[in-house]
């Protein structure tokens, strides 16, 4: 076994052993992705799993390194690159990725991507024209 | 400023390019001659063709120190930069098909899926999934 091995032993013991909250990390994020387009809730998460929405909260920062509601709006904010270089409008895209104001869906999407949507959508123009 | 490009020293720039198209699949950006058989040598991901460039720099060739550091790293497994793709395992399948040799085979490590195999260029080199 090389030297990196086992580090990757070490790490795994100390901060992936508990198999269960591992579990509990994926299935928030899974739950996240799939259904990142609807006002979704840690609610029901919280219910399914039986633990209360401020551990599963603590819980998927501790593995993934940001909050579930960060990184929601990175997945969103990934959905709506693709979508408006496929030629939507900014308004389609930011309802049809879930956000609920055109104003919040600028300013985060500016605040991830350095560009508006209209400046992201321009550059990427000639993929607008192939569509 | 902006991230662009990111280094990996290779033994012999050819013979990289050839693994890291036709094996690995990336595609050429820049080849430029730099004189002494040195080129400027990038490439990008075929699924982010806009993203950063790889630079495969023969700087183990040319500074004793890199050439030292790389073989530190090959000797104790450590892999020099990663590459995220969307199934570990598929990859080291395709991978093992194509002759590449593998120094960790897939290996859950908590929320992320990893394997490391070596470039046949002096790097181990790490693939990453999130689960």
């Amino acid at each position: 076994m090389n030297f990196y091995q086992k580090k990757l032993k070490v790490v795994w013991k100390r901060l992936y052993s508990n198999q269960q909250q591992v579990d509990t990390a994926i299935s928030i994020r899974n739950y996240i992705e799939t259904n990142s387009d609807t006002d979704l809730k840690l609610d029901y998460l919280s219910k399914t799993q039986l633990v209360s929405k401020f551990h599963l909260i603590r819980l998927f920062k501790k593995y993934y390194g940001l909050t579930p509601h960060q990184y929601l709006i990175d997945v969103r904010i990934e959905n709506a690159k693709s979508l408006l270089a496929g030629g939507k409008t900014v308004t389609e895209t930011c309802f049809e990725v879930g956000f609920e104001s055109l104003g919040s869906f600028s300013t985060l999407f500016k605040r991830k991507t350095g560009k508006t949507p209209v400046q992201f959508q321009k550059s990427n123009f000639r993929e607008v024209q192939i569509q | 400023m902006k991230v662009t490009l990111i280094s990996i020293p290779v033994l012999d720039q050819e013979k990289a390019l050839q693994f890291y198209t036709k094996k690995l699949g990336f595609i050429k950006k820049l080849d430029t001659p730099l004189g002494g058989g040195n080129r400027w040598l990038t490439l990008v991901s075929k699924d982010a063709q806009d993203g950063p460039e790889l630079l495969l720099e023969p700087a183990p060739l040319h500074f004793e120190p890199s050439k030292v550091y790389q073989d530190a790293l090959m000797e104790a497994g450590i892999p020099y930069t990663q590459f995220d793709v969307d199934d570990v395992q598929h990859e080291y399948d395709r991978l093992i098909d194509l002759g590449v040799e593998f120094s960790v085979k897939p290996t859950e490590m908590g929320t992320v899926k990893v394997a490391v195999f070596n470039d046949t260029c002096g790097n181990n080199i790490q693939l990453v999934e999130k689960l």
